[in-house]
């Protein structure tokens, strides 16, 4: 997936002169996951600039060069690091345009490496993406795939908006898929159908595709056909791809990795409990991380949720 | 200090080190002392042989960190293969019945077949209602709908019953559907449960007096007329949907009468206007026409008040089920001769022990006790 991310990162500079990327060690170093490996050797200096490492800066220097023009993509090492940021995106990025009437926009793409499951140190290994999407004003992405996380990056660089895009690090290296390098964008606020199925509907995203997966072809062989969902865009939700779905399982499972608690499936239930309450056969049922500190890595994968999770949490949902 | 010497090197290039792993022996001005990893990566050179003297600051040793934090193999040879399709997030139209969730959650208790009923709501939707009518039309017309108790064919949504039910072998008995009378039981006890919010005062009535033994039937009867002048409260319908009850003007009582096929609840009408021959006849009538199963819809129905005599068989109390919509229900046990405390001294006297369950919605404690007291003061009336 790392390499796609460069790869797209490649493409968009070289089709559109006013994409620049900054960030600490995203130059000489190539970014701390290689994810803007050689950009700098061939896109210069002036396109691809080494930052402090200084999140608000990073932030706000993102601000300025979008209201004047440039399409900046930033990356923040870690998801962990944003928060210095945070005032940047909430109080001016994310309303800009709204602040001023539409003259002003932010294309602005910011980067970062999103959960956990690599036995990092603490403050590496958070998913907080609720926290993005509760900001309005931004779009929050997360891609689950090599192929989607090139397709949704391009996408984002080309929005005129600013756009969170979470990368999920547990996925940069953990697959081979073949990406076409062809500069063909996914469309964003639309949800991903992974596996179609007719007995329940499983949404999750990010890493947590892959023991959804995993959990999917299980169920396959007791007999449950799941259909899987990958939400990709976490704000604002395509919730009408999750309601047809829901309206032909009448089941709704959600998995994902970030803790419990007000957590975007939390946004997705209630979504569906307010417009396909009707619908459901079952009540709708969470596999989540749990509402701790992210543990250190000797107790990450306990947090994390386990196809062993997700299989009886989706058995539950033909119990009643 | 600013320089150390290298002692010995623990790691070669290529080797995939940890955090925290001990890399170098140094020999400082004081000690050798062993520099551990600052973090995880593959060694890609080692600047300095052993002996070498290296300056404090000068790289030592350099990492390939594609990953500088945590560790991250590259775990998958194979490749992904997926196929994925964008969400079209057009409209839904529902492909299967759409129920309220209560209304699912009713059904179920009440083993209805969704698809069996008919949906009342906006666009078809099931309500609560619709669930109750369908249960009530097959609670009151003996409705034997066919039942089908082939294992589910998802077996995963199969209930423990089903599955208990499937397993069992030719050792365990045969399976029998329930049908008819015990299936509409089986559909009123639940709706009873489901509904009621179910009380129950027991007490006993001093018998002893009675000059005649016997027509415990029609005592009770006549007790629970007076009752109901004294009380008239517990003779009533209570509509939970609107929170609403009615006193009923006359009392149609439900007399429960066991039969091989099931508990039957016929109705006997207009009791307080009826002879004591009248009423023995109507409730021999009743009870036959149980037995041989013949007891018409008609009489099944709109019963305002409940008595259960099964002391005739065994049992001291209970705690009789009121069926909505009716509000009550008395049960008189097994009469037998208790040592009692008369005028300070023991005697042996005939008694009849009493259970009265009310609906505590829309009745109170009070008027279910003074219904009780009225209930005992005719029955130990000496005739």
């Amino acid at each position: 997936m790392v390499e796609a991310i460069a790869l797209a990162h490649g493409w968009e500079m070289q089709r559109d002169a006013l994409v620049v990327v900054i960030g600490q060690d995203v130059g000489a170093n190539g970014g701390v996951f290689r994810a803007t490996a050689g950009l700098q050797e061939r896109f210069g200096k002036d396109r691809v600039q080494d930052t402090p490492l200084a999140e608000a800066t990073i932030a706000g220097m993102s601000v300025g060069m979008a209201t004047h023009g440039l399409k900046p993509v930033a990356e923040i090492q870690f998801m962990g690091f944003l928060y210095p940021a945070l005032d940047q995106i909430v109080n001016h990025m994310s309303r800009m345009r709204n602040r001023t009437r539409g003259r002003l926009s932010c294309p602005v793409v910011m980067r970062m490496p999103h959960g956990g499951g690599i036995h990092a140190p603490e403050h590496h290994s958070e998913s907080t993406e609720t926290m993005l999407c509760h900001i309005p004003g931004i779009r929050v992405v997360c891609p689950s795939s090599p192929a989607r996380a090139y397709g949704l990056l391009l996408a984002a660089i080309r929005d005129p908006d600013p756009v969170m895009f979470l990368e999920p690090v547990r996925l940069y290296r953990a697959m081979r898929q073949e990406v076409s390098d062809n500069g063909e964008a996914l469309p964003l606020d639309r949800c991903f159908i992974l596996r179609e199925g007719s007995d329940l509907t499983m949404v999750t995203w990010g890493a947590m595709t892959m023991e959804t997966l995993r959990a999917v072809a299980e169920l396959d062989k007791r007999g449950i056909s799941a259909e899987l969902i990958d939400l990709a865009t976490l704000s604002p939700i395509d919730i009408d791809t999750i309601l047809e779905s829901v309206a032909k399982t009448g089941r709704l499972l959600i998995v994902h990795e970030a803790a419990r608690n007000v957590g975007v499936g939390a946004e997705v239930a209630a979504l569906v409990a307010e417009h396909g309450l009707y619908d459901l056969q079952a009540p709708i049922r969470r596999v989540a991380g749990f509402d701790t500190i992210m543990p250190l890595f000797k107790l990450e994968h306990d947090y994390i949720p386990s196809v062993q999770r997700i299989i009886d949490a989706a058995e539950l949902t033909f119990a009643d | 200090m600013a320089e150390a010497e290298i002692v010995e090197w623990h790691v070669k290039v290529g080797d995939h080190v940890r955090v925290d792993q001990p890399m170098v022996s140094v020999e400082t001005a004081k000690a050798v002392v062993e520099v551990p990893a600052p973090f995880s990566g593959v060694v890609t050179a080692l600047r300095g042989a052993p002996g070498d003297i290296v300056l404090t600051g000068a790289p030592l040793i350099e990492f390939d960190s594609g990953t500088v934090v945590g560790s991250m193999p590259a775990t998958a040879t194979e490749e992904f293969v997926e196929s994925a399709s964008v969400g079209n997030g057009r409209n839904h139209g529902s492909t299967r019945g759409r129920a309220v969730p209560a209304a699912r959650a009713l059904a179920k208790r009440l083993g209805v077949e969704l698809a069996s009923v008919q949906g009342g709501g906006r666009a078809g939707l099931i309500t609560l209602d619709d669930v109750l009518q369908h249960a009530n039309i097959s609670a009151t017309t003996n409705f034997a709908p066919t039942t089908n108790f082939a294992p589910a064919t998802n077996g995963a949504s199969a209930s423990p019953g089903a599955r208990a039910i499937a397993a069992a072998g030719p050792a365990d008995g045969s399976v029998e559907p329930l049908r008819g009378v015990r299936r509409a039981m089986a559909q009123s006890m639940s709706l009873s449960r489901d509904q009621v919010a179910g009380s129950t005062v027991c007490d006993d009535a001093d018998i002893h007096a009675w000059k005649q033994r016997g027509d415990y039937m029609l005592r009770l009867i006549r007790a629970l007329i007076g009752a109901w002048h004294a009380e008239p409260a517990l003779n009533a319908w209570y509509d939970s949907v609107t929170q609403s009850r009615i006193l009923v003007a006359h009392i149609d009582l439900a007399i429960a009468v066991d039969t091989p096929g099931g508990l039957t609840i016929p109705v006997l009408r207009n009791i307080e206007q009826k002879t004591p021959d009248e009423l023995r006849a109507a409730v021999a009538q009743q009870k036959d026409a149980a037995h041989r199963r013949s007891t018409s819809p008609a009489d099944l129905r709109d019963f305002t008040l409940m008595l259960s005599n099964f002391g005739t068989l065994a049992g001291r109390y209970g705690i009789p089920l009121v069926v909505p919509p009716a509000v009550a229900i008395l049960g008189a046990g097994k009469v037998r001769d208790d040592a009692v405390v008369v005028a300070g001294a023991v005697h042996a006297h005939r008694r009849m022990p009493l259970s009265l369950s009310f609906d505590h919605r829309c009745i109170t404690g009070g008027e279910a006790c003074r219904f009780l007291a009225a209930v005992i003061t005719d029955l130990e009336k000496p005739d």
